[in-house]
């Protein structure tokens, strides 16, 4: 600690968009600004793979990160993080925040599959991921959350998330989820009804005309300690509890490559 | 229109009027949804009255319990028919398994059906905490006591599924809905705002409960 003043709060945003090219979906345009990058890796489908960097290198109370991204009708965008978020220790009273906004025109499709987000002790992340999809619009996101370092053994006795994930075609809700946890996570998550003592979590959605045929294959890939579920013909979900952030890596890995339709971004090999 | 939920003493009319809404009587055929518990039984989560207090707790406090209790409260809270449907769709989209949507989908349209039969109320199909809010509000029944009745009958439900699935008794079952009552109450009041912003969902094994009920060999409930 070399300096009481506050650090300067970090601010960073993206804005990208996929249109169709002649060897697959390409860049149309792009904007970043503060400490959100993003990257495209040589191509290894007709997808265009972004890979977002939060050059600060985490969130703290008083960040803001935001990213958009629309995918035009015909394009595949699948978009990735170079590394796991860390939501570190924030000041009393600051919360960082992270807004996430994707458009999937009719047609289109975006995998958002970001790396594992590690929630630390003191950590206060508030977090929405709000998806409008047109018709025959796909989309596949999976957001990993890890309760704390559990390598380093650190218990979230102190934290605050409020993480939420919106979809809505044509601008009806089609499935919502919101999770709000403040004080004692670690106790909240011991409870039976709540998770056992795993300490991370992911949740998966696949919106696809096809999503019904995948539900057999899946719940042969999905643990004991997770549920696939379809909330409609093309609307599946699953939720998956883990020990830690590897052992739900290897539960996802074989759904995710199952469900993205493409090759899995590189971060997201085992 | 009434602007202001009612909140001087519910006259008896309203007291019973609710009570005829919650009692298991009313045929909504809530006695055919465990709500995920059939499979906490079958996976050995809950084996006995005390698994059974704490699953109830985290269904009630990270679960459909307080999630019910906000709907019906904005519901009851909508000044519109739009404002309604809204609500609707989100609750709806809220749903984390297909069972649990069937559980509010089928209660609703059943409570719709027959609220609008004998009280003459305009209900279109709702989701079940949305129809009750909404009907509440229609007939001018105190929102407090509604939602604080709608989670007793939704504990009671529940107990009553877990006799038949575990061994327990009637007495350790009815002090069971006895001493879950107080929460009813507590979430009744913490959600009487009705604001959707404030909505959460964590009881995570109890939605993976429903999830792998919808795969159980061998079942008596429906959810």
């Amino acid at each position: 600690m070399q300096s009481a003043a506050m650090p300067p709060r970090a601010r960073g945003a993206v804005s990208i968009s996929a249109k169709p090219g002649p060897r697959g979906s390409a860049l149309d345009r792009m904007r970043q600004a503060g400490s959100l990058k993003v990257l495209f890796p040589r191509r290894q489908s007709e997808a265009l793979d972004a890979v977002l960097v939060n050059t600060a290198g985490g969130v703290t109370g008083g960040d803001r990160f935001k990213t958009e991204a629309t995918a035009a009708t015909g394009t595949k965008l699948t978009i990735t993080t170079q590394a796991a978020e860390r939501a570190y220790r924030a000041m009393p009273g600051q919360t960082g925040t992270i807004d996430n906004v994707l458009t999937v025109e009719t047609g289109a499709q975006i995998n958002w599959l970001p790396q594992e987000t590690i929630l630390f002790q003191g950590s206060a992340l508030k977090r929405r991921l709000c998806v409008d999809l047109q018709c025959e619009a796909k989309l596949l996101i999976c957001e990993p959350l890890v309760f704390g370092r559990t390598a380093m053994n650190e218990t979230l006795t102190d934290a605050a998330l409020a993480d939420e994930i919106r979809v809505t075609r044509n601008g009806s809700p089609l499935y919502i989820d919101r999770l709000v946890m403040n004080g004692d996570l670690q106790a909240k998550l011991a409870r039976a009804g709540v998770a056992a003592g795993a300490g991370a979590l992911a949740t998966v959605l696949f919106i696809a005309p096809n999503a019904e045929a995948h539900i057999k294959a899946l719940r042969k890939l999905c643990p004991d300690s997770g549920g696939v579920s379809l909330l409609g013909p093309d609307t599946l979900t699953i939720r998956l509890l883990a020990l830690d952030s590897h052992i739900l890596r290897q539960s996802l890995v074989p759904i995710l490559n199952r469900l993205s339709g493409t090759t899995l971004p590189r971060p997201w090999m085992l | 229109m009434a602007t202001a939920a009612p909140t001087a003493m519910p006259t008896d009319d309203a007291v019973l009027t609710l009570a005829h809404w919650f009692s298991p009587s009313y045929p909504i055929g809530s006695f055919s949804f465990s709500h995920g518990l059939e499979w906490a039984a079958q996976a050995g989560t809950v084996n006995n009255g005390a698994d059974l207090t704490d699953w109830l707790k985290d269904v009630l406090n990270d679960g459909a319990g307080r999630s019910d209790a906000l709907f019906l409260a904005a519901a009851y809270h909508a000044q519109s028919e739009d404002a309604v449907t809204l609500i609707d769709q989100t609750a709806r989209a809220f749903a984390p398994s297909s069972e649990r949507l069937a559980e509010t989908h089928k209660q609703g349209n059943a409570f719709c059906k027959i609220t609008q039969d004998v009280w003459g109320t305009e209900l279109p199909d709702l989701s079940y905490p949305v129809a009750v809010g909404r009907a509440a509000r229609l007939c001018g029944l105190p929102q407090k006591l509604a939602a604080a009745m709608y989670l007793q009958s939704f504990v009671a439900n529940l107990v009553a599924a877990a006799q038949r699935l575990c061994p327990i008794g009637q007495t350790e079952a009815q002090t069971i809905v006895r001493q879950l009552t107080p929460l009813c109450n507590q979430i009744a009041a913490d959600t009487i705002h009705g604001d959707l912003d404030q909505l959460s969902g964590t009881a995570f094994l109890a939605d993976i409960a429903s999830m792998k009920h919808e795969t159980q060999y061998s079942r008596i409930f429906q959810t």
